[in-house]
């Protein structure tokens, strides 16, 4: 197995550079269902697309493109600042992905031509296609909050990627001085993981109340209304009360500007100085998307419902974060979800056939404190061009419940973090 | 919290190895690849979530229908079921009881 498992690296010299393209282009038959897809960016949607589309095909030449060994993920990285994990257990290779028959190009994707049906790589080397699949996940918007850039971004630590951000910013929590300031700052919609700003600030409370019981968390934030709010309010009151203060943007609580080197954060009512600043940015979609022209005025990619089909490209298919779902939000779950659907609809599409329409599942929990979880669920369905929510189904957890609901629902995140983690990587 | 796993982790417990089976297939019905973001299709170590593989389309079925209608009680799968008509029920769990190694 292991001889299908072919590196496309920087190390090639450059005369080989125009033979490994050709290979890509011609090295498959040309029978029914053979065909070359590129899968760009190895998180939960690519890495999923790309050993679907093996299982489901295994005739296809699948190449996914992504530049880093180790993915690190979002999900449950809350916990890893609040020493509930460590990043190690965050972190997946690419083995599997190897194993179930996709190549892999250790490199960055820099250029695609949809015209003429190829990527360029970083490395040099030119990949063509049948169908593209992107899944670039998001970039933050260097431009989008005055005072916010990468040199900032080390003292007031985003950590809206999971890896050294995460570490920097549980390092920070932990050098505080007991009773000082957090302050984090969400965005406005949309963004990747909607509740994950709240999870956040649920775990961080949870081990300020423990090692640091003087200090208190202040979300600044740029809505008026956030996922599962009502149930995050009610926990907050019960388990963290007098730790949290939110305030939405009706007071005042959208962040206009930063000062990284007084860790302070601005707002139009106030200058809010933080022991330490946790900032969750404004948004789009990764480079890539706006490289290939997939990406709208909004800097996110919309698709069509079916097959997850640029609306701007043909040819090229935009999947997790980085797309415009409709009612699904951006997530973990939904990423895996639309790969494994968009994997089959590609089948269908170089095979000659049409797609049926899809059904998705999204599934998101959110742990309040280690044994308090939480979740929203959603079901959907193409409608009038978009994904839309399936009426009746989906909604949040109850706001009331009796005996073990919050605990069981902890161990299912748990559960979930595990086994969607196997799919993808395992 | 026992009753909400009861019925189906019994079940579970008893399903033989999987590692064979297809992760998934070309004929799978819509909204049956979503299942195995939690419901893991080859066995993982520590998870409470039971699996869907291994069980008669009869058992699937109607664990779909008892959580859509809320007889039996359910974190996530009783707002996921609502979604979920009869014809698709049935077509979800005839397809994940053909999946045998």
């Amino acid at each position: 197995m292991t001889t299908r498992r072919r590196f496309l690296k920087l190390t090639a010299a450059a005369s080989l550079a125009p033979a490994v393209a050709s290979a890509q282009g011609t090295g498959q038959g040309t029978g029914q269902g053979a065909g070359r897809v590129v899968v760009v960016g190895g998180g939960f949607a690519g890495a999923t697309a790309a050993r679907t589309l093996r299982a489901l095909e295994p005739k296809l030449t699948v190449t996914l493109v992504e530049p880093n060994r180790i993915f690190t993920a979002c999900p449950f990285s809350n916990g890893v600042l609040a020493a509930l994990r460590e990043i190690g257990q965050q972190q997946f290779g690419y083995d599997g992905v190897a194993r179930a028959g996709v190549t892999l190009a250790q490199t960055s994707a820099t250029a695609v031509d949809a015209a003429a049906k190829s990527v360029t790589l970083a490395d040099g080397n030119k990949l063509s296609y049948d169908r593209l699949v992107l899944a670039p996940g998001i970039d933050i918007r260097w431009d989008a909050l005055p005072g916010y850039d990468e040199a900032a971004a080390e003292k007031m630590p985003h950590a809206w990627k999971a890896g050294a951000q995460t570490v920097l910013l549980r390092q920070q929590l932990q050098a505080m001085e007991d009773g000082g300031l957090v302050v984090m700052s969400a965005p406005a919609n949309p963004f990747r993981c909607p509740p994950g700003p709240y999870e956040r600030a649920s775990l961080i409370a949870y081990w300020l109340k423990i090692w640091k019981p003087k200090s208190k968390l202040l979300i600044l934030d740029a809505k008026d209304a956030f996922s599962k709010q009502r149930l995050f309010q009610n926990a907050w009151a019960q388990l963290y009360p007098g730790i949290i203060e939110w305030v939405s943007l009706s007071q005042g609580g959208k962040v206009t500007s930063v000062d990284p080197s007084t860790l302070t954060l601005v707002t139009d009512f106030a200058r809010h100085k933080a022991a330490v600043a946790n900032v969750i940015p404004p948004q789009k979609a990764g480079a890539i998307a706006q490289q290939a022209g997939i990406a709208d005025r909004t800097g996110w990619c919309p698709v069509e419902p079916v097959a997850f089909e640029s609306t701007l490209q043909p040819g090229i298919h935009v999947l997790g974060d980085a797309a415009i779902m409709g009612g699904m939000p951006k997530s973990a779950f939904a990423a895996n979800a639309q790969a494994k659907v968009c994997a089959a609809a590609i089948v269908e599409l170089l095979a000659g056939r049409k797609p049926v329409d899809p059904l998705l599942i999204n599934t998101c929990y959110s742990l309040v404190a280690p044994d308090y979880g939480i979740s929203i669920a959603g079901v959907y369905r193409p409608d009038k061009g978009v994904l839309a929510d399936v009426p009746g189904a989906g909604g949040i957890s109850p706001l009331e419940v009796v005996g073990g609901f919050r605990a069981q629902e902890a161990l299912f995140a748990d559960s979930w973090f595990k086994t969607i983690t196997a799919e993808t990587f395992g | 919290m026992r009753r909400l796993l009861l019925p189906v982790l019994a079940s579970a417990s008893l399903l033989a190895g999987l590692a064979g089976a297809p992760a998934w297939a070309a004929d799978a019905p819509p909204g049956a690849s979503s299942c195995t973001g939690c419901h893991a299709i080859r066995q993982v170590a520590d998870s409470v979530i039971p699996q869907i593989t291994g069980r008669t389309a009869a058992d699937i079925a109607n664990t779909m229908r008892q959580y859509r209608s809320g007889a039996w009680p359910s974190s996530v799968m009783g707002r996921i079921a609502k979604g979920f008509d009869e014809s698709q029920i049935d077509a979800i769990a005839t397809w994940f009881a053909a999946q045998k190694e």
